[in-house]
């Protein structure tokens, strides 16, 4: 698979010997690919050039930050990010940041709430890009998905640089829609391929009004880190139910009131994996919770603007989940626990001890929809967890699935997910199982997953988009050089 | 068992590149958010400690493929835990010590540097780490301290060998000597019967002639009846109290480093830092006397079959936790005038210095680049000078700051608050 001696010095002569690799020996620190090379590009000049050069030799290419899991096809040229790792701008004024792919969330939120914003960093952590498009624990107030991303900076699959928006008119980044091209459509996607062919280079992300402190005041040394105070006007609580319809009806007022910094419909599995600090104590902390709930519930911060109106949301608060006799977690109520949870929900998102820590692999459905309908899907799927966990091929939750509303609406995420030992292969085959029939029960019964199905096969139930798309691909992407399919984490 | 023992928790490796950063919640902005050297110089993912992990897994799984890359990647790192550290908050796997070991299997396997294998052949001939130019115990020559190797004496002062031979250096020994001699302690040194401790031996892979040191060091200890020994070095505090634990050489041999034992002296009493010391200055944390001084775990279990990694009895990570961070500033602020100024990274998220590892040998640039790094945080805290607590730190971040800032042992500005 590796390149030969003159096109590998091509790709060397636009980022010079240090940033190119074919040596097979770093190939598995990546993927369990062979790679036709490694290449760590330092600006948009330099990834138009490579793409320009796949195109040239008809070489697949695939762009990555941070990493996560990836599938990819042998003989592609991994542009790493890496090297593209600056902030641009933070524009206060019009509440935006512009970001390089290899900025994290963790550095962008730090210089965003020293500025009094903040941003939604994703599900996936923020350990993450900052430029990750998706969903995460502050959608009630942050939004989610594409509504984030603003102006957008682009190397088409051919190396052409496209600017959205209003960058496409001016030097400002404010709008991906206008004045300027507006090419959302096709620079995202919520369905398979989920992903957009070529590489984003820079993109605005949207910043929005913080209320809390410029930065937590975490102490303590790791993994026991605790805030040394809640700071004031904030409140984070979690509560249970006892039935999925109450927990619905509570989540949707409080969505109606505007009240939550965040609402996140967990259960105490996951409370349990945030507030602990190893497996052990994760399941004794998670047995000891669930016979402290009552049922299905969600974990909420309050955040205030000033005292009174802390007060107002709190006492909304209190009184909706008083009427849909919510109960509140008295664990979550200790100041040290309470202060964990708000810390890791905004400045951590939390995944990595959710999802991996246990067994070190996880099987997810995330679901975009009505959360009402969605939430209906996910007791069945978490229904059908219960044998696995019986067996002991996946790690006891409960049966648990997650979601939110996003901003502070009845559309919203739900999510459900199988943590499970990936070196067991009795586990993997039975999860992979759980996941296709999941999915399979989604889509049939019309709930619009994000499935893991091929498009083409969930294409005709949706209008035919995957036909649409292949035009649109294969029209960006006249070479088929870049990948119609994957996230770019 | 070497590597393979390691084999589940390099599986675990869900390649998040937590490794990379400082912990999350810490990351103060834009700047100063790196935790590994080693990626942040070198870029391609491989060069991290999750990238080495599943390197190291991929080969145990395929066989050992060396190439000239493979060994870049290996030696151009200091091994200096922060990797794991991060890895750690919220992950249950082991991290450097699968590094550790893979680096000792190239050893093993021939696949050696040549700048650490000139660096061991010292080693070999003269028990020190660093070229051994006149006799060990030369630098105390008038200073009537007592030869720990043929008097009794309560604590054994061990200065290691870039203390003993380095002539800049040799003023920490001296500041340690006199400190010890206020406070009245009944100590000595080896003098030339000193001999190196073999931690750095040991982190660049040579692990034979790290216990060889080890043996030779238990020895004489047992020899002298001694029970306690206080280390300057904090590449020699590591080896004498984990590394010695880890191979069942340290007995109940109580290790202080000179920070945590001037800490006691002052909290006994023993010892008042009554003079003023006007000086503005950041701290810098030695990895070794940090986060990879935390006491080791004596472990051995099974895992437990099924969805979980998790064991029978449960295993107990070091994740940094119990590293010494207070005593050194607790020492700083107890000195009147000192003012204490944070850097970004401290304690167990603490950036190395750059010598760790054998890099100041087999990379010297690489060790300078990561020692400037820190002398710009520093900097960026608006001290006058760094204070540590290890003459390797000392060393190379001098070398960086060259006229730029004052770098500091702790033991000298003590020596300053006692005279």
């Amino acid at each position: 698979m590796a390149l030969s001696k003159d096109i590998y010095s091509q790709f060397e002569d636009v980022v010079g010997e240090e940033n190119i690799c074919d040596d097979p020996v770093i190939m598995p620190s990546y993927h369990s690919t062979e790679f036709a090379a490694v290449i760590l590009p330092k600006n948009t000049r330099e990834v138009q050039s490579i793409v320009r050069l796949c195109n040239k030799h008809k070489l697949r290419f695939r762009p990555v930050c941070t990493g996560w899991s990836g599938m990819f096809q042998p003989g592609t040229l991994y542009l790493d990010l890496r090297r593209m790792n600056r902030i641009i701008e933070i524009n206060e004024k019009n509440m935006y940041a512009v970001v390089e792919p290899y900025v994290i969330s963790a550095q962008l939120q730090a210089e965003l709430m020293k500025r009094g914003m903040h941003f939604n960093v994703k599900g996936a952590g923020t350990n993450c890009s900052a430029m990750l498009r998706g969903h995460g624990h502050l959608d009630q107030v942050a939004s989610g998905d594409d509504r984030n991303h603003l102006a957008i900076e682009w190397v088409t699959p051919e190396g052409e640089i496209v600017r959205s928006g209003s960058l496409g008119s001016s030097n400002e980044w404010f709008s991906g829609d206008g004045p300027g091209p507006s090419i959302r459509s096709i620079l995202t996607s919520a369905v398979p391929p989920g992903v957009t062919p070529g590489v984003f280079t820079k993109a605005a992300v949207k910043a929005y009004h913080w209320p809390g402190p410029l930065k937590f005041p975490v102490v303590g040394e790791s993994p026991n880190y605790s805030l040394s105070e809640i700071p004031p006007n904030m409140m984070a609580r979690y509560y249970s139910f006892p039935s999925v319809e109450k927990m619905w009806q509570a989540e949707i007022r409080l969505g109606e009131n505007e009240i939550c910094f965040e609402l996140m419909g967990f259960n105490v599995a996951m409370v349990a994996a945030n507030i602990t600090t190893c497996n052990e104590q994760e399941e004794k902390v998670f047995k000891q919770m669930s016979k402290e709930v009552q049922g299905p519930g969600f974990f909420v911060i309050i955040a205030g603007n000033s005292a009174a109106d802390y007060q107002y949301k709190k006492k909304v608060l209190e009184q909706i989940v008083r009427e849909n006799d919510g109960k509140s977690l008295k664990s979550v109520e200790d100041p040290r626990t309470e202060g964990i949870l708000l810390c890791q929900c905004i400045r951590i998102s939390a995944s990595i001890r959710e999802t991996f820590r246990p067994g070190g692999a996880f099987s997810s459905i995330p679901v975009m929809g009505q959360r009402d309908l969605t939430i209906r899907w996910a007791v069945g799927a978490g229904k059908a967890k219960e044998p696995l966990i019986e067996k002991g091929l996946i790690v006891d939750d409960g049966g648990a699935f997650f979601g939110w509303g996003v901003e502070q609406g009845h559309l919203g995420k739900t999510e459900i997910f199988c943590k499970f030992d990936p070196q067991n292969p009795e586990a993997k085959a039975a999860v992979e199982a759980w996941n296709k029939e999941q999915s399979a029960r989604a889509f049939k019964e019309k709930y619009f997953a994000m499935l893991m199905a091929p498009p083409s096969e969930i294409g005709p139930g949706l209008s035919n988009y995957h036909l649409w798309w292949d035009k649109i691909h294969k029209a960006i992407d006249p070479n088929g050089v870049s990948p119609s399919a994957g996230a770019l984490v | 068992m070497g590597l393979e023992q390691y084999k589940g928790d390099m599986d675990m490796c869900c390649r998040c590149s937590a490794c990379k950063f400082i912990p999350l919640q810490k990351v103060a902005g834009f700047s100063y958010a790196n935790v590994c050297p080693s990626i942040s110089r070198f870029n391609f993912h491989s060069y991290s400690g999750g990238g080495r992990v599943n390197i190291g897994a991929a080969m145990l799984r395929d066989g050992f493929k060396y190439s000239d890359r493979l060994l870049d990647i290996v030696y151009n790192c200091q091994m200096c835990g922060a990797c794991g550290v991060s890895c750690n908050y919220a992950m249950d796997m082991e991290v450097l010590e699968p590094i550790q070991e893979f680096r000792i299997k190239c050893v093993e396997d021939g696949k050696t540097n040549p700048a650490l294998d000139k660096a061991i052949a010292t080693l070999r001939k003269s028990g020190s780490m660093v070229p051994a130019t006149g006799k060990r115990g030369e630098w105390a020559s008038g200073l009537k301290l007592k030869n720990a190797a043929k008097e009794k004496v309560d604590v054994l002062y061990h200065v290691g060998c870039l203390t003993s031979y380095d002539k800049g250096m040799q003023k920490l020994a001296k500041a340690a000597a006199k400190i010890l001699q206020k406070a009245d302690i009944n100590f000595g040194i080896a003098g030339d019967s000193e001999t190196c401790c073999g931690g750095r031996a040991y982190q660049m892979g040579y692990r034979k002639d790290f216990l060889n040191q080890a043996k030779k060091n238990a020895a004489l200890i047992k020899k002298a009846g001694i029970k306690t020994v206080v280390t300057t070095c904090a590449d020699g505090y590591q080896a004498f109290k984990v590394l010695y634990d880890k191979y069942g050489l340290k007995g109940k041999l109580e290790v202080f480093h000179i920070s945590e034992y001037i800490d006691k002296l002052v909290k006994d009493g023993r010892l008042k830092l009554g003079k003023k010391v006007d000086i503005s200055v950041t701290y810098h944390d030695p990895c070794r006397l940090g986060r990879l001084g935390e006491p080791w775990i004596h472990w051995a279990g099974k895992k437990i079959p099924g969805d979980r990694f998790v064991f029978d009895p449960p295993k107990i990570y070091r994740r940094g936790t119990y590293g010494v961070y207070e005593p050194p500033r607790r020492v700083l602020k107890s000195i009147p005038g000192v003012k204490l100024t944070e850097m970004t990274r401290i304690r167990e998220y603490s950036w190395c210095c750059g010598a760790g590892g054998g890099v100041t040998e087999s990379n010297p640039e690489f060790a300078k680049w990561t020692a400037a790094d820190r002398v710009e945080e520093a900097k960026s805290t608006g001290a006058e000078a760094i204070v540590t607590a290890c003459p390797w730190c000392v060393r190379t971040l001098s070398t960086a700051a060259g006229s730029s800032m004052k770098v500091y042992d702790i033991v000298e500005l003590v020596e300053r608050a006692i005279q």
